[in-house]
């Protein structure tokens, strides 16, 4: 590192994209910070990775890594198509073995997309999922056309088992499973009328975190399963234990227990995050939390530092990456008069005009323009300013990005993570440029 | 009227992020936690104050759900602005105790022989619950002799001498419990070039703030905004502080909760490792001794919620022979003041659990925090000593 500055790589969000660019950062050999306002879209998503649910003619992508060249071909303005197949591949790999070593593995089809149930009980293409939602061997137990329990906790706000199984029932993939519903009551829990809050999924969680009594859940789960072979359970299984738990209640209950993930703040999302920060963690990177990059030094074509507003910190780095995400996070914001990303201003895509911005229908298979709003990048992921020049030592990761919508192509977690990994391979040629004489990696 | 210019908690996505994380609505389901207490609640509250209910004493004010909270709400200012201006008080007596601590600070300190050897006795524990509802099984802290403020009389004139020097907000915590860490500081600073200057100074006011007397921490915030701001007027000194709880409420809570003019010290409050790490960078680093030690770093809600634990961090990894275990961040419950009261005390221990537990597992040989009350409820429930980070640096700085 040199010694002006404070880290090789400095990069603004820890959620999805940045963790990936840190920890392959890290795992490069470069110093590495992140600083983030607060927690990420992954406490919004399911906990799966999408890699490429759909084709570019919104067919159904049985396999993204077959799909993902002809896709690119046609989409040479995606974030995918900044990566290229090979680098997103081996950023999918890379990401599945950072997790493998923090203990939380994610389970692929082979090169195929596999389905998740939603709390809606429709099915949505995923590419990598924690344990609780696949493996081999739920996807063999689902395969033998198996009797399934959607079950519930009493007094639990968030799911409701039957419009799950209501909705399921009209798949023909479960048109031979006899799907019941049913309520549990846990050990330890409160009644309800004392409670001063409803019970989100974060509240089950905990009290399965601390209960030491397992035997009762799983139960309470037998008796209210009755010949089910899968149980279906909304995903709150714990946060710290979880697996612990998942195992313990499959090996009481001798049944499958499968998790359905919910709404926010989402249990398996959390997980994630919080696997991935720990890792970063052991990995010797810097997390600076709460705290916000509101602006940026740049001279030469070259961000020279960047100022926060809490500490009132001016940072210095050799590369800096922008991982803000998208609206929600702040990464983009959007004013009545106009759109833009509010550390650096680089340049957007936006749609052409306010009244542009949303479709007529709210719920809508197109999605809303929107979403395709984003910071546009060359090939290296290098944003412009305003004005059009070049930014040559920042890179773009992540749902700030121009070029995609995560909603109909189904690669949001693709995104992030082949984004964040090719944003630091580009970041580790920049500072050690491969030597002439050594065997140079793809390109 | 509804005050329009304070809508902030229109801001909010309802994400529900700040109660999944919030240590008390994890103990206790009898909190509705912060997005209720905060901007859901406040949206009514600022229509009718009388739906201000005693639910909201729960909150710690431990700020976790700011750190965590995706759009930057204001969580706890709702909170407390409600709690100081909407609920009646409760427990007048006990408030008194724990919140004035210049005055039960200067007294007690005072005859620290009588009342720290007093607090230890079963009965003198008994009429505190009875009377003034501080728990039982709490530990109540130890005063020190005297106060450190008469105490740097003596070497004030030696600490002129100094070309540089920076304004040491010491707090009460340094004021009436530990002389020792406010001489640490000196020594440090000294062993820098930099001279320490004491501007007279009140309770910066986080107790008050608790326990919702905002008359009171108007009065200390005043007090000191003057007496710090003309102490660094003429100079370019900094306003240093070592405790982290001190800095966030004159930093944050003094112009955004209170909304207190605070431009006349602002660019020059600093947290002290902040100060030390930005001088140890610019190659200001005072000579170490190594220490051949290992310790386990807590980083305190409230340091946390400044996004300024990277500082204090850099500096104890500068501290030669010292081995550094980062602990997962946690809150240990005691919050202040919060720990010591009846009615919370189970809560607070709930709470701190998982953070004692993995200080067990790392079994270092001393805990390092910057925060005085993490360090009481530390000592209290662990077997390790607890030192603040500029302690452990004096003592390498001795060392050598
Ligand atoms: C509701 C919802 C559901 C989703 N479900 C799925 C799913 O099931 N599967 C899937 O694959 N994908 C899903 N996605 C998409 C995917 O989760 C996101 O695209 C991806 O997580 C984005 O990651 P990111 O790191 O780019 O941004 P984010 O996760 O948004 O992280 C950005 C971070 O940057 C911080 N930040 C912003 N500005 C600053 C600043 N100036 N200074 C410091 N920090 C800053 C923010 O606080 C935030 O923590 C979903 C998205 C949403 C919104
Ligand atoms: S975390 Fe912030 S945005 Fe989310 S519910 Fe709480 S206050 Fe609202
Ligand atoms: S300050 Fe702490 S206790 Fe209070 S609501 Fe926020 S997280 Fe909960």
């Amino acid at each position: 590192m040199n010694e002006s500055h404070d880290y090789d790589c400095l990069i603004i969000g820890g959620g999805l994209a940045g963790l990936t660019c840190g920890l392959a950062c890290l795992e490069a050999g470069l110093s590495c910070a992140v600083v983030s306002s607060g927690m990420s879209a992954l406490h919004f998503s399911s906990g799966s990775i999408d890699l490429l649910g759909y084709n570019a003619d919104r067919t159904l992508a049985t396999s993204p890594v077959d799909a993902l060249p002809g896709f690119i071909e046609k989409n040479p303005d995606h974030p995918y198509a900044r990566c290229g197949a090979e680098t997103i591949m081996e950023a999918m790999a890379f990401f599945g073995r950072e997790l493998e070593a923090q203990s939380a593995p994610m389970y692929a089809n082979g090169r195929e997309n596999h389905f998740h149930i939603t709390a809606m009980g429709t099915l949505k293409p995923t590419f990598l999922s924690p344990a609780s939602v696949f493996t081999r061997e739920i996807r063999a137990a689902f395969e033998k056309r198996p009797a399934i329990a959607i079950l519930d906790v009493k007094g639990f706000r968030d799911f409701h088992p039957g419009l799950a199984a209501a909705n399921l029932r009209k798949n023909k993939l479960f048109a031979d499973c006899p799907i019941t519903c049913g309520e549990i009551e846990l050990p330890g829990q409160t009644p309800a009328a004392g409670g001063a809050r409803d019970m989100r999924s974060v509240d089950v969680a905990r009290i399965l975190d601390a209960t030491t009594n397992l035997e009762a859940v799983a139960g309470a789960i037998t008796a209210a399963a009755g010949r089910a072979d899968i149980v279906a359970l909304p995903a709150f299984l714990g946060l710290n234990r979880y697996q612990e738990i998942l195992a313990g209640l499959r090996r009481a209950t001798g049944r499958l227990i499968y998790e359905i993930p919910t709404l926010p703040p989402s249990i398996l999302g959390m997980r994630l995050d919080q696997a991935l920060k720990s890792r970063f963690a052991a990995l010797g990177g810097v997390f600076i939390a709460r705290d916000t990059v509101d602006a940026g030094r740049i001279e030469d074509n070259q961000v020279i530092s960047v100022h926060t507003t809490g500490q009132k910190d001016d940072i210095r780095a050799a590369c800096y990456v922008l991982a803000s995400g998208s609206f929600f996070s702040k990464g983009l914001v959007s004013r009545y008069d106009r759109m833009f990303e509010p550390v650096f201003d680089c340049r957007l895509d936006t749609p052409p005009d306010g009244r542009s911005l949303s479709g007529a229908a709210f719920l809508s298979p197109e999605s809303h323009a929107f979403i395709r709003a984003g910071v546009i990048t060359d090939g290296q992921l290098n944003p412009q300013t305003a004005d059009g020049r070049t930014i040559a030592n920042l890179f773009c990761a992540g749902a700030v990005l121009a070029g995609y919508n995560p909603v109909i192509e189904g690669c949001g977690g693709g995104v992030a993570i082949a984004t964040g990994y090719a944003a630091a391979k580009a970041i580790r040629a920049r500072l050690h440029p491969p030597q002439p004489t050594a065997t140079a990696g793809p390109q | 009227m509804i005050d329009l210019e304070n809508t902030s908690f229109d801001c909010c996505i309802k994400c529900t992020i700040c109660t999944a994380y919030c240590p008390v609505a994890r103990a206790t389901d009898l909190y509705p936690g912060p997005k209720y207490s905060g901007p859901d609640a406040e949206r009514l509250r600022i229509k009718s104050p009388l739906l201000a209910d005693h639910s909201l004493s729960f909150c710690n004010n431990c700020k976790r759900c700011e750190t965590v909270c995706p759009s930057g709400v204001r969580i706890t200012d709702f909170i407390y602005k409600a709690k100081g201006s909407r609920l009646k008080k409760s427990h007048r007596l006990r408030d008194f105790v724990l919140t004035r601590t210049d005055i039960s600070g200067r007294l007690s300190a005072g005859f620290s022989w009588l009342v720290n050897p007093l607090m230890k006795l079963s009965v003198t524990r008994f009429f505190l619950s009875a009377f003034l509802a501080i728990s039982r099984d709490a530990v109540m802290p130890a005063f020190d002799r005297g106060t450190f403020v008469s105490g740097f009389r003596n070497q004030a004139k030696a600490q002129e001498g100094f070309p540089r020097k920076v304004a040491y907000f010491h707090g009460c915590y340094v004021n009436y419990y530990d002389h020792a860490l406010g001489n640490d500081v000196i020594l440090v600073l000294n062993a820098m070039g930099i001279g320490v200057t004491a501007p007279r100074q009140k309770c910066c006011g986080v107790p008050l703030i608790a326990a919702g007397n905002f008359k009171a921490v108007r009065k200390n915030a005043a007090f000191n905004i003057a007496s710090l701001g003309a102490a660094v007027a003429d100079s370019d000194m900094k306003i240093v502080f070592s405790s982290s709880s001190c800095a966030l409420t004159v930093t944050q809570d003094y112009p955004h909760l209170l909304a207190m003019d605070t431009s006349a010290i602002d660019d020059r409050l600093e947290l002290l490792t902040r100060f030390l790490h930005r001088e140890f960078a610019a190659g200001n680093k005072p000579a170490m001794g190594s220490l051949n030690l290992t310790a386990a770093y807590h980083s305190p809600c409230h340091l946390d919620r400044t996004g300024g634990v990277r500082h204090t961090i850099a500096v104890l990894q500068s501290i030669p022979g010292l081995r550094l275990i980062l602990l997962h961040s946690e809150c240990c419950g005691i919050a202040g003041t919060y720990g010591f009261k009846k009615e919370f005390h189970a809560i607070a221990q709930d709470i701190g659990h998982r953070l004692f537990d993995q200080i067990e597992q790392a079994n270092p040989d001393i805990v390092i925090t910057d925060c005085e009350t993490c360090k009481w409820q530390i000592e209290a429930n662990t077997r390790f000593p607890v030192r603040h980070p500029v302690s452990v640096l004096a003592e390498a700085v001795k060392k050598f």
